[in-house]
């Protein structure tokens, strides 16, 4: 066989192999005595470029999906498979460095460290990663904020920009190491209409440019408006 | 049932237990340091048990030789007012270490085993029987004879005469042992026939009486009973010195206790001042921490009074398990310290115990307290708007003030270390609070290096002034005349002889002292400003003088100046020619032409003091040298003393290490004070960051980062508070040395070495680290999802 050919079939393989497996996940939270089960056995598979919405009643177990597949909770049980990293077997200062380097997480109240300018926050993944040097960080940076319609906004501190520039800021974040995976837990939860749709359109074109958008919404209409909509319910996954 | 107001109270405390345990520490240790007041009262029952157990005498007189039979001391016993009599006599002399001869006092007791008043207690070994003698327990608490049960003792006597005695053991008195400590001089015990044998006259030079009634106006009525009774003895001449009457409740050595007290005091008031910052900002950053359970509360209708009740009743809670388990450390701290005390300076056992006054103050303190300090705090997070109460998420946010902004231009810096210095801006006041309390824990270790430092260069100073090997000094009686100079520079081993004449003078209202010496005297003088008087001036007599820095800058007086100086013959003028900075007579010290002070006191020829340079510096040589001038010149009738250099200058350096040791323990506790300070407050910065220590595990922060990061604050608050305690340090230490000078007499320089100011860096920096592991390794152990959900 040809190596154009070999490498054909590995391209092939790759786009053909999801880019997230979770198989028979379970997940417990245990607070003394109590026990809650978030998780009851899940299996999902989310391929590369997809963009995929996950809904749920409050309660559902969703927001636990996004958490175990960005390696911030660990499973009780079953297996997380991502873009070929068992997180299940890395340590906790494995998946740190996992997560800086594959996974741009978006939070629902922003989550920019006050004391540091927006350049700064958008730069820190890189600071955490130590890739590239000081300036190739901040020009990394400074391209994501303008990116985001924030290039004039670089000195600006958290509390001198509204919640949808600080979302913004939040979202340059995410893309600070190029990763291959952006998740948003409520993104848009607390922003207006408006900036929520702008927020929407800015995720949607990072999907179009390849990357796989994964978030959790209580909005449908918003979900809708995803490539694909996984409902959860009671700890499974009932739908898509 | 506890009403869901009152549950809120408890349940915020059991939520948090790292935050409250730390709390209560806090707590725990500033109602501790108030037992520092309770020290005294310890060692004064220790005391008052002694001066019990020691029956000790309410009265001393003083009388000439006394034979007194049973019968006489039995009419005495019967004089209406007193309670018990005690004869007692003793003889100066010397004892023999090595080839050294140390100032000893043996002291004669009629029958050791019946003693009614001042009573010698065997500690060790047997009382002495002829042939014998018994040391005092503080000898060798104090370091100046340390013979024990079975070692030969050789006494000397005035005229050089020698007897030998073998040491029967030890034995305790409260007031001979004091003589030990205030005379550095050796205390034994002998049969009273010894002593007779020893000063060459029978009978008794003292009687000690124990009185019905201590009321000093009785105690004066019935001492003049004895007298009377006393003069129908035949060769009783009455008493030779006024009769030394104790006060009720006094104690040999009390007063100094007391003064030191005093000292000690200023050591536990700046501990409070740091206990007081110290729980005012854990209890303000522990409500700070509500502020959006505060907004909650409000949202559903609780009134501001109901809120803050809720929250008094938290810090009272505080208080009280605060209150307790600080009572009960202090209590443990008191009696360690009353033992420590008790043992270095009386040689007595102290037992654990407590003060009731300072135990309900410890008490009331740690309760009232916390609900005091907490409640502007309170107040302030009360006053916060209602939305923005519901909004606050515990952490603060950064700042634009100048002090942020110069926090940010630190981009040559790590991002970590960048992040952690600009935290410690984000939350200000506890921030200041914080590096207070470890300014003052700094600045307290400066003074007491800077004491320490002042006591060794102020010993060194004026012993390292003195060129000569040995001192000897006669009574005013009888001062030294040229026969004596004849004799001193023909005694083998001496290599030179000075006259030295010595004088008490009044300087404006202070005590001086006047010191005639030779133009170019065996004193190694150290002139800050001027010059030393020339040969002309010496030979002329002229009234001129060098003073010592120390009272020159009390009195203002400069180079130049004319001093009126009162002496024993009338007024006398001087003019200052120089500063000097030898530390002699505690800085006190004029120098003078000898010539000019024989003028002035009539006393051509006359020396009060010779200083002596031996031929040899080998110490057993200079003992021997010593023993040979004492004797030759008792045996020309002349009543001298002497005083060796190397052993005087052990002496001082030892008694200043005390005081810089005792003073340096009680720092110690400031010192915990700033570390739990420290401790809590990246403590609780920890906890007020969880959900952003999530956030930046989350983005890829590995355990390094998020350690770095706490680390950095907490080495920047200690650093913050090293440079705050520098100049504080400087105001403490003028502020102590002042107190040691006007409280126990004792005059130290002011010095403040640079080199304390990086010791202090390096010990503040190594402490640091060291409380920060736990705090720092709280922070790294956080799971990102777990701190995420962290409320």
């Amino acid at each position: 066989m040809s190596e154009a050919t070999t490498q054909q079939q590995a391209a092939a393989e790759t786009v053909r192999s999801p880019l997230i497996e979770l198989s028979g996940v379970e997940k417990t939270y245990r607070t003394g005595k109590l026990e809650y089960r978030a998780l009851r056995g899940v299996d999902l598979s989310i391929d590369r470029g997809e963009m995929v919405a996950l809904v749920g009643p409050s309660g559902s177990g969703k927001s636990t999906v996004l958490n175990i597949i960005t390696g911030i909770d660990r499973p009780t049980a079953g297996t997380v498979t991502v873009d070929g990293s068992r997180l299940d077997d890395l340590s906790e200062e494995e998946l740190a460095v996992w997560r800086g380097a594959n996974v741009g997480i978006v939070f629902q109240f922003f989550q920019l460290l006050p004391t540091l300018t927006a350049l700064e926050n958008a730069a820190l993944p890189l600071d955490f990663l130590r890739r590239g040097s000081k300036h190739d960080r901040f020009e990394r940076a400074r391209h994501n904020l303008e990116v985001v319609g924030l290039g004039d906004k670089l000195e600006h501190l958290p509390a001198e920009l509204s919640g949808g520039e600080q979302q913004r800021v939040a979202i340059a974040r995410s893309l600070a190491a190029d990763p291959g995976l952006i998740v948003g837990d409520e993104p848009t939860g607390n922003l207006d209409s408006v900036t929520a749709d702008e927020m929407f359109r800015l995720l949607g074109r990072l999907n179009d440019e390849g990357k796989t958008v994964l978030f959790v919404t209580h909005d449908r209409d918003l979900a809708a408006r995803a490539g694909r909509v996984v409902e959860i319910r009671d700890g499974r996954v009932v739908g898509g | 049932m506890l009403s869901a107001e009152h549950r809120v109270s408890v349940a915020d405390l059991l939520r948090r237990p790292a935050r409250t345990i730390f709390t209560l520490l806090t707590l725990a240790i500033a109602v501790a340091s108030i037992s520092f007041f309770a020290v005294p009262t310890l060692i004064d029952d220790a005391m008052q048990d002694e001066v019990r157990e020691g029956r000790l005498a309410d009265v001393a007189v003083g009388i000439r030789p006394l034979e007194l039979s049973d019968a006489d001391l039995a009419a005495l016993e019967d004089v209406p007012g007193v309670a018990a009599v005690e004869p007692r006599s003793s003889v100066d002399a010397r004892v023999l270490i090595g080839e050294r001869r140390a100032p000893a006092r043996v002291i004669g007791i009629r029958d050791f085993a019946d003693q009614d008043v001042d009573v010698v207690r065997v500690e060790s070994g047997s009382a002495p029987g002829p042939g014998e003698l018994m040391a005092d327990v503080q000898d060798e608490n104090t370091g100046v004879y340390d013979g024990a049960a079975g070692d030969d003792v050789t006494l000397v006597g005035a005229a050089g005469e020698q007897a030998d005695f073998t040491l029967s053991g030890r034995g305790r008195s409260l007031p001979d042992g004091e003589q030990v400590q205030d005379e550095k001089v050796v205390v034994l015990y002998a049969p009273a026939a010894t002593v007779a044998a020893l000063s060459g006259e029978p009978g008794y030079g003292g009687l000690a009486l124990r009185l019905d009634d201590t009321d000093p106006a009785a105690a004066r009525a019935t001492v003049e009973r004895v007298r009377r009774q006393l003069e129908t003895f035949p060769g009783f001449e009455g008493f030779t010195n006024l009769p030394e009457i104790r006060a009720p409740g006094d104690w040999p050595g009390k007063a100094d206790t007391e003064q030191f007290s005093q000292l000690l005091g200023v050591i536990t008031v700046l501990a409070l001042i740091s206990a007081a910052v110290l729980v005012s900002n854990t209890l303000s950053t522990l409500v700070a921490e509500q502020t959006r359970e505060i907004g909650v509360m409000r949202a559903v209708g609780a009134r501001r009074r109901q809120v803050a009740l809720v929250y008094l009743r938290t810090t009272l809670l505080l208080g009280a398990v605060g209150a307790v388990a600080g009572t009960l450390l202090g209590i443990l701290m008191s009696s360690a310290l009353a033992r420590y005390f008790g043992s270095t300076y009386w040689a007595v056992d102290v037992a654990p115990g407590i003060d009731p006054t300072v135990v309900l103050a410890s008490l009331l303190v740690g309760l009232v307290a916390p609900p005091l300090v907490a409640l502007p705090a309170i107040r302030r997070a009360l006053s916060v708007d209602l939305r923005e109460a519901l909004e606050a998420t515990g952490s603060a946010t950064g700042g634009t003030d100048a002090l942020d902004r110069a926090l940010r231009r630190t981009s040559f810096l790590p991002r970590v270390v960048q992040i952690g210095l600009r935290n410690v801006g984000r939350r200000k006041r506890r921030s200041l609070a914080t590096a207070a309390i470890v300014a003052l824990a700094v600045g307290n270790l400066l003074a007491v290096l800077a004491l320490a430092q002042g006591a060794t260069d102020s010993t060194r100073a004026s012993w390292g002034s003195h060129l000569e090997d040995v001192q000897i000094t006669t009574s005013n009686r009888a001062p030294f005349d040229d026969r004596a100079r004849l004799t001193i520079v023909t005694t083998p081993g001496v290599a030179e002889a000075e006259p030295v004449l010595k004088n008490t003078v009044d300087l404006g209202g202070r005590e001086a002292f006047v010191w005639g010496v030779e133009q170019d005297p065996l004193l190694d003088y150290r002139l800050a400003e001027g010059r030393w008087f020339d040969a002309e001036e010496d030979r002329d007599g002229a009234r001129v003088a060098v003073i010592e820095r120390n009272i020159a800058q009390l009195a203002g007086i400069e180079v130049g100046d004319t001093v009126d100086l009162g002496t024993a013959v009338g007024g006398a003028s001087f003019r200052i020619i120089g500063i000097a900075t030898n530390q002699q007579e505690d800085g006190t010290a004029l120098y003078v032409p000898l010539t000019t002070t024989r003028d002035l006191l009539d006393r051509p020829a006359a020396a009060s003091t010779y200083w002596i340079r031996t031929e040899s510096r080998d110490t057993d040589q200079v003992d021997r040298t010593t023993s040979l001038l004492e004797d030759r010149l008792a045996a020309q009738g002349y009543e001298v003393s002497s005083e060796i250099r190397y052993v005087a200058e052990r002496d001082e350096v030892a008694a200043n290490s005390t005081l810089t040791t005792t003073i340096a323990v009680l720092g110690f506790l400031i010192v915990a004070m700033s570390m739990v300070g420290l401790a809590n407050a990246i403590t609780t910065n920890v906890l007020e960051r969880t959900r952003e220590i999530g956030i930046l595990r989350s983005i890829g922060a590995r355990a390094r980062d998020v350690r770095r990061i706490f680390t950095t604050e907490g080495i920047v608050l200690a650093l913050l508070g090293w440079l705050i305690g520098i100049p504080l340090g400087y105001l403490l230490t003028r502020l102590i040395v002042r107190l040691v000078w006007e409280i126990v007499d004792v005059r130290l320089p002011v010095v403040f070495p640079p080199g304390n100011v990086l010791v202090a860096l390096v010990g503040t920096t190594v402490l640091a680290l060291l409380v920060l592991v736990l705090p720092v390794r709280r922070a790294v152990r956080f799971r990102p999802g777990d701190a995420l959900r962290y409320a």
